[in-house]
């Protein structure tokens, strides 16, 4: 990457670090709503953008960082780093022991049995006395949201270092060899199941730990909430339209959606679901590759990068 | 160890780097390959010919670890390599090409042919190195003009060298080539030709599936045929292409 995207970020991350000290109650809401929406969204983009994986469980992952942090807080009255831990692990073992049966799984069948993880995980937790059954957990009131802020924002800049270190290692090389042709990428040397498996790991862990800050700035949490399908959803939504296998696009993709759902569910609620699906469907029509390919696009090629995209799928 | 082939010229004195020994795959009854034996000395060309539906793709597939045979044993420089992954087999040194070219599309060329550099035989981990012994290979095979090109963007023939300049990248000992000449003009097919003799002065053992029989007549220090799965013919090639049996495997037995 060219040295200027990197010193606009570093500029933008300072920036963002004072907005606490600037912004209203209701905003700092919506700031930590999205900047964990973005910490989802560049987690998926691990798998999913760059290995080629889309993955639907990764609500999973998010939920069992939520029940981490919840069952440390709520029933051991463990502090709070302790809570992130427990979720790391649990989402970790968790990515460990799914990962390898259903790695092995190729395109829709992917998809498809990740999709049945979440509503088996929610039903399994829902049972469980230790995480409140199906009726949730409380946990210690605090009112922090300048913490749960800066927290935020820093697991997103973590996390997103991290998606540039793949973005540019022999390990990032390998993962997008894998999404490119897999069986070209195993008889060229690389060891696809280990590269695959620590991308879910990855993947996994800063999922996890969005999902603890989340459990804890709520302060209560329950089966539905933790284990929400439509989470997963906005994740790939959000990855997909700011281009997925780049390591500014699921930022920059979460943000624009954050915001115009945010404008349009206060401006006119009633619609806003199906506004915004309109968005969606017209993001896919002129931009399939998402906000980081259609820049590139425009510059080369204008107006004309949209009527190829429409050529090209044949609307 | 056994003996090659009587007819194996010169190819006595040298040592095998492949061996296949009763190499059989089954496809839920159907006998693709059938007890095939073979050895492959180190620097050789040897050239796999056979007609459609021979069995010569399985072959390839079972010694780069694709698919594994339902009996036999393949040893690699000694050493029995059936039980590796074919991430293993490329560690040890065999690389293949595929039938239908498989470079990764949305990857550049120099991209695709540093993967080649990241984790075969080399394993180079530092990305900078595998760049530049990348951007080696692809001068090698006479792609340096494409170099940021997409891969899914190169027509047929510089699809073909960026095929070469992948495996070339990995470092093979063995190079299994399948049917790189498909749909090359005259042109094309010599200067592959040039190409793989050029491999091979730089001591790859190579393996020609092909059907080009120019190039298999001017490429190959012996030549083994299939048909039918089976191994009817193996040695010096004018002799092979001579041999009646092989003739009557390609065009059908001669009237009376």
């Amino acid at each position: 990457m060219r040295p200027l995207p990197l010193a606009i970020a570093a500029v933008v991350v300072v920036l963002l670090v004072f907005v606490p000290w600037l912004a209203s109650d209701v905003m700092m809401q919506f700031a930590i709503d999205a900047l964990l929406l973005a910490v989802l969204a560049q987690a998926w983009n691990i798998l999913g953008g760059f290995t080629g994986y889309v993955s639907f469980g990764n609500s999973v992952f998010y939920g069992l960082g939520t029940y981490g942090a919840a069952i440390a807080m709520a029933q051991f009255h463990l502090p709070f780093w302790v809570g992130i831990l427990l979720g790391i692990v649990l989402a970790v073992l968790c990515a460990l022991l799914i990962g390898i049966p259903i790695l092995r799984l190729r395109g829709p069948y992917f998809a498809i049995a990740t999709l049945g993880l979440a509503a088996a995980m929610g039903a399994i937790v829902s049972n469980l006395p230790i995480a409140g059954s199906n009726i949730g957990l409380v946990l210690p009131l605090i009112r922090a949201d300048t913490m749960f802020y800066e927290l935020s924002l820093g697991l997103l800049v973590l996390c997103t270092l991290t998606v540039l270190w793949v973005s540019k290692s022999r390990f990032g090389m390998g993962l997008v060899a894998i999404r490119e042709d897999e069986d070209a990428a195993g008889t060229m040397g690389i060891n696809t199941t280990v590269f695959k498996i620590v991308a879910l790991v990855l993947s996994a862990l800063f999922t996890a730990v969005a999902g603890s800050i989340h459990a804890y700035w709520i302060s209560f949490i329950d089966p539905a909430s933790a284990f929400d399908p439509t989470l997963n959803v906005r994740m790939v939504i959000m990855a997909v339209f700011g281009g997925p296998g780049t390591v500014f696009g699921p930022l920059v993709g979460s943000f624009i959606l954050s915001a115009i759902y945010e404008y349009l569910a206060s401006s006119i609620s009633t619609a806003a679901a199906l506004l915004f699906g309109i968005v969606i469907v017209l993001a896919v029509i002129f931009m399939p590759r998402g906000l980081a390919n259609m820049i590139g696009g425009v510059r080369a090629r204008g107006p004309r990068y949209f009527l190829q995209n429409i050529r090209e799928n044949r609307l | 160890m056994s003996a090659p082939g009587e007819n194996a010229a010169g190819a006595t004195t040298r040592i095998p780097i492949l061996q296949a020994e009763g190499i059989t795959k089954r496809f839920s009854g159907l006998v693709s390959v059938n007890r095939v034996s073979f050895e492959m000395y180190e620097n050789e060309i040897l050239g796999l010919i056979g007609p459609n539906g021979a069995g010569k793709t399985t072959l390839v597939n079972m010694i780069s670890g694709t698919l594994k045979p339902s009996d036999g044993e393949l040893r690699f420089e000694g050493q029995p390599i059936d039980a590796l992954p074919p991430y293993q087999r490329a560690h040890l040194g065999i690389c293949r090409t595929f039938q239908v070219m498989k470079p990764f599309p949305g990857m550049s060329v120099l991209e695709n042919v540093t993967v080649g550099a990241l984790f075969g035989r080399g394993g180079e981990k530092v990305m900078a190195k595998a760049r530049r012994s990348a951007r080696e290979w692809i001068d090698f095979t006479g792609l340096s003009h494409r170099v940021d090109a997409r891969a899914d963007s190169l027509g047929g023939p510089d699809r073909k060298r960026l095929e070469f300049a992948k495996a070339l990248a990995m470092e093979p000992k063995l190079l299994l080539l399948d049917e790189v000449m498909a749909g090359l003009n005259a042109v094309e097919v010599e200067e592959v030709i040039e190409l793989i003799k050029k491999m091979r002065e730089r001591g790859v053992t190579i393996l020609v599936i092909e059907h080009v029989i120019k190039a298999i007549r001017s490429l190959s220090d012996r030549v083994l045929v299939l048909h039918h799965g089976e191994k009817i013919a193996e040695g010096d090639p004018a002799a092979v292409l001579e041999d009646p049996r092989v003739v009557e495997a390609y065009l059908g037995r001669r009237r009376q």
